[in-house]
């Protein structure tokens, strides 16, 4: 609703400009302008490196790639300007989508640097083709048009580009509300998390830089025909670290900072290159200096944009979480069941066949063997550093087994990557909770439902995929009642206690309609009485032929709601059988407590 | 290609690519330290070379200047924070700075090379710490993002600061050795053969001070785990100044060495920078001899391809380089959550 | 929200900085003072310093920008001074790729411009465009006229690797062509390099008679440092661009012997005694020198001078028409302009036409060569 009065604002403005020769003077015309193209390009920005944490340099040369593209075509051949648009984003998405197959598997440091590498690359080529007229430019270019209408005044290439911008920024919105923009907000530190909710990351981290390329070269098309002269220069590595002050000032994780950044920045050095050659005397010494500082400055006031400090819940969880006096217990669920042990398990969904895993001279699991059925809860337990966890991640496909095999549903499971496993119907928690903190609970619990739904990108931001994004919604808000966090809904999910987390995390889990479920932990960090909510909900699955394997340390826990206790220690299988006889086992005695006692 | 030409290119490209190792090893430390991708490092190398040039012209450079500002800012600063603070600030901040300025006054208009290359290491070496303490200690728990943005910021303070302090013009710092040797028809200069010289001696001693002394092992704590350290009574604080004052002095000593092959302006060491940095990233930021060969392949690889295409050098050095990257992302493995 | 309070306090700033002092004539300058090419910048804006506030009764402003040696940059610059400053006139860019930039919109504006650094250019298609740089070609073709009559028959050429190397390299093609020389080589390297070992050995593999250099300022320095240092012992020649006295500087004792051509305010205490240019270009650099010390002697403030000279001589016929700051003035202008006959100026004497909007001749150019640290005359 906020989204169709901003849009109205910007009919408004765009007719006004337009209509009206001498509302805006030809200077701000063209300042407002630039600002405009700066935004689009720090927008792609802003998913690209704010959302979904990929790191680029090499921005302006996309937007280099598109205006060269198009000034070909429409100055030398002669063509529509449609044909340069058309032309300019297709040159623009192919080569980042080349690009992609590369970076999509870099981290961090690797990534930024051949962002560098591409960057300074394109630059170099774009001042050394002969065809492209080096570093004098290429004047005279013809101006927008579409149909024979042509955009003869800058007036109007502005409120071409104003429209952009709020289009794009309308499209992006759109993006980041769905499914697809939960998964891509999954990209920035919890990939694990998101293949084990279906998310293909490689392949959506690659889909966010050819967007990001897309808005560049869109910029670029603008760029050329708004301006009517290009040289190499706005497409240098210089310009690449201007987007991301612009991203980075404005504050990286909201749309809203694109516009801002954009506008600080572009406005703060027309200011200087004015002000400061008439306050010291001397033009050409000091205005790159001072705006340097500014930055520098306002980078140290605000290291989250300046956004962050305007926003009003704080960007990130408080450290400490709040006493827990208020927060909600975990209500019980909603069918209540008696404790029953099924005495016949259902069909095996899971068989361990002499699982072996190393990780260089250190043997983490050796030839685990055991399996898990439908209906029945089997507790995986041991001493810290038994191995536990390392088997999860073999199990869930994290990490390849050096020996042995996974069997999953009837299937060797063993070398496929974590997203086909989940797809499969395998859920998981981690030990380590994976939320994104600052987004609301209902969206944590969502992303498990991602796999139920099929809207892509360009559905998403074309607002076509409302009726799918409900009906996702609507499950996970049955998950969310059913581990009973139906009243936190709409909190971040870092607010949370610990414990808390952990059962948004089952929640997520559920709303992946899993076969088996793998919980790390569950129970760490939960009061008794939600011990025993968590408990009666596990056998409330149970008893709907959900196959459970948990890890855990609460004995008590265990021991009550088990129907198989599995003992391991220093990677190796112990014991294994019904609760009682496992807890009179000399081994698991010695394990434990270091002897008979 | 005759072996003439083969050798002069190899000399060069070793050459260069000593000075990027140098560089590497200065990133690497600052990194490790304090998460900072130091950037304006090839900046400290211009600064370098143009302050021992301007010392052996008899002239005091301006950042003899911007020392004794920053220092002064310290001193200020450090007056407040209690008394031992003050009395490590009076030394440091107070009479360093005043020994060196007037050091300068005195042995600049001799115009001894000598001088002038001590002079400028112990003028710019102190601008690693106090560009620490007033750039980036503020803001040390940031992401690795923002400090870098910040650290390319200082970058355009920095060339701004050499435009103002040195002017447009390029200037060569003394040379060590103008001679030549021969070996059979090929020659080798007498400064190259410095350059690969103190490159080596710096990496022993390097070895030494982070294997054998207290701080070098202070620093390497903080290095791989910065809250283990502070726990254990290292102060973080410390640790990066120290950090970053051995970069400073890296940067200034490849610039006082570099400089005196080729003339260099305000505005060159970034370039410069960025090939170093580009060696430490094919060291995976971690390891120091794959970086070193990294460095001696950049150097060589921009050697020769200045050669056989000389407008197109910097297109190809660049381009080659993404492949030699992705396969060392692959190796270091797929992209990992971070905590 | 608050965006929209940053937006407010930006547009008060841009309003404020709308405001500025009126003056009568207002000249635009657009000079690289940073970046590469800031060593030529600072010959340019050096001259300014002795420019006059007032000509014919009307107070003049120079507006001084820096294109930072960018072609992008002088052109944003050039569009805020047409729009927002209202300038009369442009003295130069001072860069080639910025001239290229700079003419469309200063023709499109008809705002006339003084361009200094050599450009092509068509003054029929361009009649707001000047220039006030020697040509290329004739700067070259003197320097081969030199080189015919020491019997040079084939040349390597070693240029910048962007438009001047270019430019140069086609002005050499022309003379070598006209004299009867072969180029066996063209090499490159950017203004930035920081060394050209790799060039100069691939000139010396095809051991040319002479050396033929397409660069300019500093940079300049590099290859003839690389070609001597390497061994070689032919003549190195070089056009107008790298008289500057840190081209010496720079290339220390290799520089001595190599061979340029150049503006006479360079060597204006070497020109003989009947040369008109001498008194003119002997006042302007004896206060230009007493201000900015004796080795600050170069060209490229020649240029500046000669740009206000040619303005300064134009300008009282514009009055006539029209007020500064209205588009009839500067129509006068640009005829008046056109119509200089004969005007002395320091580096050389201009005489304009319909076809000719540069208008110097072989007065323009002195052979020079560097002996003994200096820049020196030929007779």
């Amino acid at each position: 609703m906020t989204q169709g009065r901003h849009l109205l604002a910007v009919v408004v403005a765009v007719l006004a400009i337009v209509a009206v020769p001498g509302l805006l003077p030809a200077f701000y015309v063209t300042l407002f302008g630039y600002v405009g193209l700066a935004a689009l390009v720090a927008l792609g920005l802003v998913l690209l490196t704010g959302i979904s944490g990929q790191t680029s340099f090499g921005q302006a040369s996309f937007v280099g790639l598109a205006a060269y593209a198009t000034t070909l075509l429409t100055k030398f051949a002669d063509m529509p300007s449609v044909v340069g648009l058309l032309a300019g984003l297709a040159v623009t998405g192919l080569t980042a989508w080349l690009l992609g197959l590369i970076t999509a598997r870099l981290s961090g440091h690797f990534l930024a640097l051949v962002s560098v590498a591409w960057g300074l690359s394109f630059f170099s080529l774009f001042g050394t083709l002969p065809w492209l007229h080096g570093f004098n430019g290429i004047g005279n270019i013809p101006p927008m048009g579409l149909g024979g209408l042509m955009a003869e005044s800058r007036r109007i290439d502005l409120a071409v580009i104003i429209a952009a911008v709020a289009l794009l920024m309308v499209m992006s919105a759109n993006l980041l509300d769905s499914r697809m923009g939960r998964a891509i907000r999954t990209l920035n530190g919890a990939r694990l998390m998101g293949e084990s909710v279906g998310i293909d990351t490689v392949r959506l981290s690659r889909t966010v830089f050819v967007i990001a390329a897309l808005y560049a070269g869109l910029s670029g098309f603008l760029f050329a025909h708004f301006q009517r002269f290009i040289s190499p220069t706005p497409f240098s590595l210089g310009a690449s670290i201007d987007y991301l002050f612009m991203v980075i000032i404005g504050g990286a994780e909201w749309l809203w900072g694109a516009p801002l950044g954009a506008a600080i920045v572009v406005v703060l050095r027309d200011q200087f290159n004015d002000w400061v050659p008439r306050l010291t005397g001397q033009a050409g010494n000091y205005e790159a200096l001072v705006f340097a500082i500014v930055v520098i400055v306002l980078l140290q006031r605000a290291p989250e944009g300046l956004l962050a400090l305007f926003a009003r819940a704080p960007r990130r969880p408080p450290r400490r979480p709040p006493p827990s006096s208020e927060a909600a217990k975990i209500a019980p669920p909603a069918v209540a069941a008696a404790p029953v042990r099924v005495t016949q398990p259902g069909p095996e969904l899971l068989a361990l066949d002499c699982i072996s895993r190393r990780f260089g001279g250190l043997l983490a699991n050796q030839d685990v063997s055991f399996a898990v059925h439908a209906g029945e809860i089997v507790a995986l337990i041991g001493p810290n550093g038994a191995g536990k966890t390392t088997l999860f991640n073999v199990i869930s496909g994290v990490l390849e087994p050096s020996g042995g095999r996974v069997r999953l549903f009837g299937e060797t499971s063993s070398h496929e990557p974590t997203r086909r496993i989940a797809a499969r119907g395998l859920a998981r928690t981690f030990q380590h909770v994976k939320l994104l903190p600052s987004r609301s609970v209902l969206e944590n619990v969502a992303l498990g439902a991602h796999l139920s739904g099929r809207a892509g990108v360009l559905r998403a931001m074309l607002r076509l995929d409302r009726s799918e994004e409900a009906s996702i919604l609507a499950e996970a808000r049955v998950q969310a009642a059913r581990v009973g966090l139906d009243h936190v809904l709409e909190r971040p999910a870092g607010d949370l206690p610990l414990g808390q987390q952990r059962v948004v995390e089952i929640a997520r889990a559920l709303c992946l309609r899993p076969r088996l479920l793998l919980l790390d932990e569950p129970a760490a960090g939960l009061r008794l009485a939600e011990k025993q909510n968590l408990a009666a909900l596990l056998r409330q699955l149970r008893a709907e032929n959900m196959g459970v394997l948990l890890v855990e340390h609460d004995m008590d826990f265990v021991m009550q709601l088990a129907d198989r206790v599995v003992v391991m220690d220093f990677g190796q299988k112990i014991a294994e059988g019904p609760p009682e006889r496992v807890q009179a086992d000399p081994a698991v005695m010695e394990a434990y407590l270091g002897g008979v006692v | 290609m005759d072996p003439f030409i083969f050798f002069s290119l190899l000399q060069d490209g070793i050459t260069t690519g000593a000075i990027y190792l140098l560089l590497a090893i200065g990133l690497l430390i600052v990194f490790s330290v304090t998460r900072v991708i130091f950037v304006p490092q090839g900046d400290l190398l211009a600064f370098g070379t143009l302050t021992a040039a301007g010392l052996q012209a008899g002239r005091l450079p301006g950042t003899l200047w911007l020392l004794d500002a920053l220092a002064a800012l310290a001193l200020a600063h450090s007056l407040f924070q209690g008394r031992r603070a003050a009395l490590r600030g009076l030394l440091c901040w107070g009479a360093y700075p005043l020994v060196v300025t007037l050091l300068a006054r005195g042995l600049a208009p001799l115009m001894l090379p000598a001088a002038s290359i001590l002079l400028t290491l112990a003028i710019v070496t102190p601008l690693g710490p106090l560009i620490w303490r007033f750039a980036f200690r503020p803001v040390a728990d940031a992401s690795v993002l923002a400090l870098l943005i910040l650290a390319m910021a200082l970058h355009f303070v920095l060339v701004g600061l050499g435009l103002v302090f040195f002017g447009p013009e390029e200037a060569s710092a003394p040379t060590l050795s103008d001679a030549s040797v021969a070996i059979g028809n090929l020659s080798v200069s007498g400064q190259s053969l410095w350059v690969l010289g103190c490159c080596a001696l710096l990496v022993i001693l390097l070895r030494w001070f982070f294997g054998a002394t207290i701080h070098g092992k202070a620093l390497r704590a903080a290095a791989s785990d910065r809250l283990g350290a502070r726990l254990c009574g290292i102060d973080t604080a410390e640790t990066g100044a120290l950090a970053f004052g051995l970069a400073a002095f890296i940067a200034a000593l490849a610039g006082v060495l570099i400089g005196a092959l080729t003339p260099l302006s305000y505005d060159a060491g970034f370039e410069i920078g960025l090939k170093g940095f580009v060696a430490a990233i094919i060291g995976g930021l971690a390891s120091f001899p794959v970086a070193a060969a990294g460095a001696i392949l950049v150097g060589v690889l921009e050697s020769v391809g200045s050669f056989w295409a000389s407008a197109y050098r910097d297109v190809i050095v660049f381009t080659l380089l993404i492949p030699v990257l992705v396969w060392l992302s692959l190796r270091t493995g797929t992209a990992e959550d971070r905590a | 929200m608050k965006a929209h309070l940053f937006g407010a306090v930006a547009a008060l700033g841009m309003i404020t900085a709308a405001a500025s002092a009126e003056a009568q004539i207002k000249i635009g300058a657009i000079l690289s003072i940073s970046g590469p090419a800031a060593a030529m910048g600072v010959g340019y804006k050096g001259a300014f310093d002795f420019f006059p506030t007032e000509i014919a009764g009307q107070k003049v402003e120079y507006i001084i920008r820096d294109d930072a040696t960018d072609a992008n940059t002088a052109f944003t610059i050039a569009q805020k001074m047409i729009s927002e400053d209202h300038v009369d006139a442009f003295i130069g860019p001072s860069l080639t790729a910025s001239d290229a930039a700079v003419a469309p919109l200063a023709n499109q504006a008809k705002v006339p411009m003084i361009a200094m650094a050599p450009y092509e250019y068509d003054p029929q298609k361009q009649p707001y465009t000047f220039n006030d740089a020697q040509p290329l070609s004739l700067m070259v073709s003197v320097v081969f006229k030199y080189m015919q009559q020491h019997g040079v028959k084939d040349i390597g050429y070693i240029g910048f690797s962007d438009g001047w190397g270019d430019q140069v390299l086609s002005a050499t093609k022309q003379s070598a062509a006209a004299d009867g020389m072969k180029i066996l080589a063209d090499e490159r390297y950017a203004r930035t390099d920081t060394s050209c070992e790799a060039q100069a050995l691939k000139l010396l593999s095809v051991h040319p008679q002479a050396v033929m250099m397409g660069n300019s300022a500093t940079p300049a320095a590099l290859p003839v440092v690389a070609l001597r240092h390497l061994g070689y012992r032919g003549g190195i020649y070089g056009n107008h661009g790298i008289v500057t006295p840190a081209f010496i500087k720079v290339g220390g004792a290799a520089a001595n012997g190599v061979i340029a051509d150049t503006s006479p305010v360079v060597v204006y205490n070497q020109l003989p005694p009947g040369n008109v240019i001498k008194p003119v270009a002997t006042a302007f650099m004896e206060e230009f020198t007493k201000k900015f010390g004796p080795q600050s002697v170069n060209p490229f403030a020649g240029y500046s001078y000669d740009a206000m000279l040619l303005l300064k001589n134009a300008i009282p016929a514009a009055l006539q028409a029209g007020q500064p700051g209205t588009e009839a003035f500067r129509v006068a202008l640009r005829d008046a302009l056109e119509k200089t006959h004969e005007l002395i100026g320091v580096s050389g004497v201009y005489n304009m036409s319909p076809t000719n909007h540069n208008g110097q001749d072989e007065r323009a150019a002195v052979l020079v060569e560097v002996k003994d640290g200096a820049w020196m005359a030929i007779h």
